[in-house]
């Protein structure tokens, strides 16, 4: 029982350095060693351009649904007017950013860690090294860059058609005053939740590829390591943050980042 | 050139290199012989600082590289270069791609240079024209060969070559030992060749290295060792188990 918990507090502290370091290299890379800005432009089409659709679809169908059912409730006891304040506070402060991550988390976490531990159980990782290129430079940096840029792009693309599609639903199909509507909407959404809508994505952005890399890079056991990395990088390990990001919201409302804590605790 | 003094190297619980001690000069072609995994890829990997010793030193042109950080070791990757053993060509890249990486990294930005230095180097591996194709649709020795224009298109001093004969047939194996003997000779680059394959080695190399549990066992010319008549060595040589049907 001790060892067991000995070697699970050892291997998540490992982890957890493994992760720093990774950390601070990048950072460290970000400012000293050359940008390739084609590998960012082609990673920016990949994990933001190409991630588009997916977010957009999730946000504007829980958008929709969520107006639906809150005016369901709402309306037994009159207050349908307050469903568009419910739907656009609700979409900015949590749903929005943890839908995109998790969004993003399946779609290009798991596509990093798959693509990068392909390459270093093929060998190409040392090959790069070999040819005098450091792998965090060529590999790490490029995605760093192109998620911190499009995450929160993502995150107000999915809350903006959530909200969106709230709107739609509860005015022209469900019959909700458009004035009242927006009224309450505007009166109870305000600069501070889309702050915080963009502050989570980024968190996100850092959470997603910082540990889908370090899967990739840390890929063992030939094909089913290479298996293995996409579910520790992207779903299994990120899946922590939506815990990460309601447990907060038992306290008074937060504005930093959250589900910084939550995501570790899942050891490799 | 290359030297390494007391080299050891543990891996997990395993101490797999038990204080090598070795030259290789300027010029030659060292072979390093040695059953599957004994070490010599491990050892291989030291010489450009793919793996960090757990002690001992190694000196490429009289600098220790043991110790040295990553990002240092990318001007001692620019005189030693390696051909891996499955070639490790870059899959998002086609053949031109792959051999032009290491020009554009080095900052060559003329496509005209860039195109007439990588077709040079496909010439010298006999591979001319095939610029274009994708390395899913080489063949193991074209890979091979890919992977050594790869590496010898930025004109390194030394050149690593890990199993360059495995897994292809003996008539490829055969074109890969002239190769390597040809550009020893036409680049006069020092070359170490890590093999298991007895043609490779009498064929190609000046020196060669036995290396038997972690230590170098014997270190003479071919003739030497085809005449040695220790036990341990004719067994590799004549490819002798010792077991029974």
């Amino acid at each position: 029982m001790f060892r067991f918990l000995g070697r699970s507090v050892l291997s998540l502290l490992q982890y957890l350095g493994e992760l720093a370091v990774l950390f601070g290299e990048t950072c460290k890379a970000l400012v000293t060693a050359p940008i390739r800005w084609h590998l960012f432009a082609r990673q920016l089409v990949e994990v933001g351009f190409r991630s588009q659709l997916v977010v957009i679809v999730t946000g504007a169908f829980t958008g929709a649904v969520f107006a639906a059912q809150t005016f369901f409730q709402f309306h037994r006891i009159g207050m349908e007017s307050a469903v568009g304040a419910v739907v656009a506070v609700s979409m900015f402060r949590e749903l929005g950013p943890v839908l995109t991550g998790l969004m993003v988390a399946g779609r290009v976490g798991a596509a990093i860690a798959a693509e990068i531990g392909t390459m270093k159980v093929t060998e190409q990782i040392d090959a790069l090294r070999a040819l005098g290129v450091h792998p965090i430079d060529y590999l790490v940096v490029p995605r760093v860059m192109a998620l911190m840029l499009s995450m929160p792009i993502l995150v107000a693309e999915c809350c903006g058609l959530g909200s969106l599609a709230g709107y739609l639903i509860g005015t022209k199909v469900l019959g909700i005053s458009e004035a009242y509507y927006v009224d309450t909407m505007l009166k109870f959404t305000g600069l501070r939740d889309i702050k915080m809508a963009l502050s989570k994505g980024l968190a996100f952005a850092v959470l997603v590829v910082f540990i889908s890399c370090h899967q990739g890079l840390n890929a063992k056991e030939g094909a089913v390591g290479v298996g293995r990395a996409p579910h520790r990088g992207g779903g299994d390990r990120v899946a922590g943050d939506p815990c990460g990001q309601f447990l907060p919201l038992l306290r008074p409302q937060h504005h930093l980042p959250s589900g910084l804590v939550v995501c570790f605790f899942h050891v490799p | 050139m290359i030297r390494v003094r007391q080299l050891h190297k543990t891996l997990g619980s395993q101490e797999v290199l038990r204080g090598i001690d070795l030259e290789v000069n300027k010029g030659e072609t060292c072979v390093i012989l040695g059953r599957s995994g004994c070490g010599k890829s491990v050892l291989l990997k030291h010489f450009v600082g793919l793996l960090q010793p757990t002690s001992g030193a190694v000196f490429v042109d009289e600098e220790d590289i043991a110790r040295l950080p990553e990002r240092e070791l990318g001007r001692i990757r620019k005189k030693v270069g390696i051909l891996f053993q499955s070639g490790a060509l870059f899959d998002s890249m086609n053949v031109e791609e792959n051999i032009a990486f290491p020009l554009r990294e080095a900052g060559l930005r003329d496509p005209e240079v860039i195109r007439e230095k990588v077709a040079e180097a496909l010439e010298m591996v006999d591979l001319a024209g095939e610029q274009e194709k994708m390395p899913e649709n080489l063949s193991g020795g074209m890979r091979k060969r890919v992977g050594l224009a790869r590496t010898i298109v930025s004109r390194p001093a030394c050149i690593l070559f890990d199993e360059p004969t495995t897994g292809l047939d003996p008539i490829a194996s055969d074109s890969i030992n002239h190769l390597i003997r040809r550009l020893q000779k036409r680049l006069s680059v020092t070359s170490v060749v890590v093999t298991h394959d007895m043609k490779t080695a009498y064929h190609t190399a000046d020196r060669i290295a036995y290396l038997y549990e972690g230590r170098i066992y014997f270190l003479g010319s071919a003739d030497q060792l085809r005449h040695s008549d220790d036990p341990v060595l004719q067994n590799f040589i004549e490819g002798r188990s010792g077991d029974s049907d």
